[in-house]
C-alpha cells in the first residue's frame, strides 16, 4: 500500500512543485512552527486547567482557546501535508513519522472521548475547584500525545527506517 | 573563544555522540512550545481574543513559561557550543538570539504589569494600556522572528 502511494506521488504536479521551489521548504517549516506554538499552546493552558491545576482559572473559560488550537491544527495538517507530498518515500518508512501519526490519532480520538464524556457534564462542576480523575486523564493523555507529536516530529530525521 | 567552546566537554558529547544532538533538540523543541505557546496565549488575550478567561489565571502560567524559557537556554547554549563557530557568523541565528533577548525583557516587563493589574482588568477597574497594547504585539512579533530565524538558521 505505501509502495502505491509513493508511486502515486512522486512526479505528481503537486511534488514537482515542491522539489523545484526552493523557498518552499523553509517557508513550509517556519509555518509549520507557528501551528505548533498555537496547537501546543492552546492545549498547555486547556490541559493544565483541566488536570486540576491553576483552579483560580474558571474551568470553562479554557473552551474559548479551542479555536486557537483548532487554527494551529489547520496550519500544521495543510503544511504537513505538502511535506509528506513533497517526500512521501521518506516519511512513509520512517518510524518517527509513523508514531507521530499514531499520536496525532490518540490524541484525536481523547479529544472525541473529553467531547462525548466529558464535556456534557462539565456545566455542573465547580468551576473553580478541582477535577475529577477522568478529566484529568483525559488532560495527561492530551499532554503526552501532543508533546510526543512534538519530539517525534523533531526526531524524524534522526531515527532509522522500520 | 568560540573555538575553546567547541573544543569543550559539553560540545564534543552534544556534537559527537550518538544522542547529544538529538537530545538537545528535543528539549528545544518542548521548550519553544511551553514558551512561545504561554506568551502568544497571553498577548492574544490582552489584544482581545478568548474575553472570557480572567487575566489573573495567566499569572502561574507565565511561572511554567519561565521555566520553558530555562530549559531552551540550556538546551541552546548546548547546541550552540557544539558549533559555536558556525552560530557566530550565521544572521538567521543573529535575528533568532537578538529577538528572544528583546522577547524575554518584553515578557518581563508584561509579567510585571500583569502581576500589577490583573486583579483590576479583571473587576474592569481599568484596562490595558496603550503600552500593554505595544508590549503584546511586539512580543507576538518577536517570538515569531525568533521562530522563522531558528528555522532559517539550516538554510541560509
Amino acid at each position: 500500500m505505501a509502495e502505491n502511494l509513493i508511486q502515486l506521488l512522486e512526479g505528481s504536479t503537486l511534488n514537482i512543485w515542491i522539489l523545484s521551489t526552493a523557498w518552499l521548504w523553509p517557508l513550509l517549516e517556519m509555518l509549520h512552527f507557528v501551528g505548533l506554538s498555537l496547537l501546543l499552546g492552546a492545549m498547555l493552558v486547556i490541559d493544565i486547567r483541566l488536570a486540576g491545576f491553576v483552579q483560580k482559572m474558571h474551568i470553562r473559560t479554557t473552551h474559548d482557546l479551542l479555536p486557537v488550537a483548532g487554527i494551529g491544527f489547520l496550519i500544521n495538517t495543510v503544511t504537513g501535508v505538502l511535506f509528506f507530498v513533497g517526500d512521501p518515500a521518506r516519511y512513509t518508512i520512517n518510524v518517527g513519522f509513523q508514531i507521530k501519526m499514531l499520536l496525532v490519532l490518540i490524541a484525536g480520538l481523547n479529544a472525541l472521548w473529553f467531547a462525548i464524556k466529558i464535556n456534557p457534564e462539565m456545566h455542573r462542576w465547580n468551576p473553580y475547584a478541582d477535577t475529577n480523575i477522568a478529566a484529568k486523564t483525559v488532560a495527561y493523555v492530551s499532554l503526552v500525545a501532543w508533546f510526543g507529536v512534538l519530539l517525534l516530529g523533531r526526531l524524524i530525521p534522526y531515527v532509522s527506517t522500520g | 573563544m568560540f573555538e575553546w567552546l567547541e573544543y569543550s566537554f559539553l560540545s564534543i558529547w552534544v556534537g559527537e555522540s550518538l544522542w547529544g544532538y538529538p537530545i538537545m533538540l528535543s528539549l528545544h523543541a518542548i521548550g519553544l512550545a511551553i514558551v512561545v505557546g504561554i506568551f502568544t496565549m497571553f498577548n492574544f488575550r490582552v489584544l482581545g481574543l478568548f474575553e472570557s478567561i480572567e487575566y489573573s489565571a495567566f499569572v502561574d502560567f507565565f511561572k511554567l513559561a519561565w521555566w520553558g524559557l530555562l530549559i531552551n537556554t540550556g538546551s541552546g547554549v548546548a547546541l550552540f557550543c557544539s558549533q559555536a563557530t558556525f552560530y557566530v557568523t550565521n544572521t538567521p541565528f543573529l535575528v533568532k538570539i537578538s529577538s528572544i533577548i528583546i522577547g524575554s525583557i518584553i515578557a518581563f516587563r508584561i509579567q510585571s504589569s500583569l502581576q500589577l493589574n490583573a486583579e483590576k482588568w479583571d473587576s474592569k477597574v481599568t484596562e490595558p494600556g496603550s503600552k500593554d497594547y505595544l508590549f503584546a504585539q511586539s512580543s507576538l512579533l518577536l517570538w515569531a522572528c525568533a521562530i522563522f530565524g531558528g528555522r532559517l538558521i539550516a538554510y541560509l
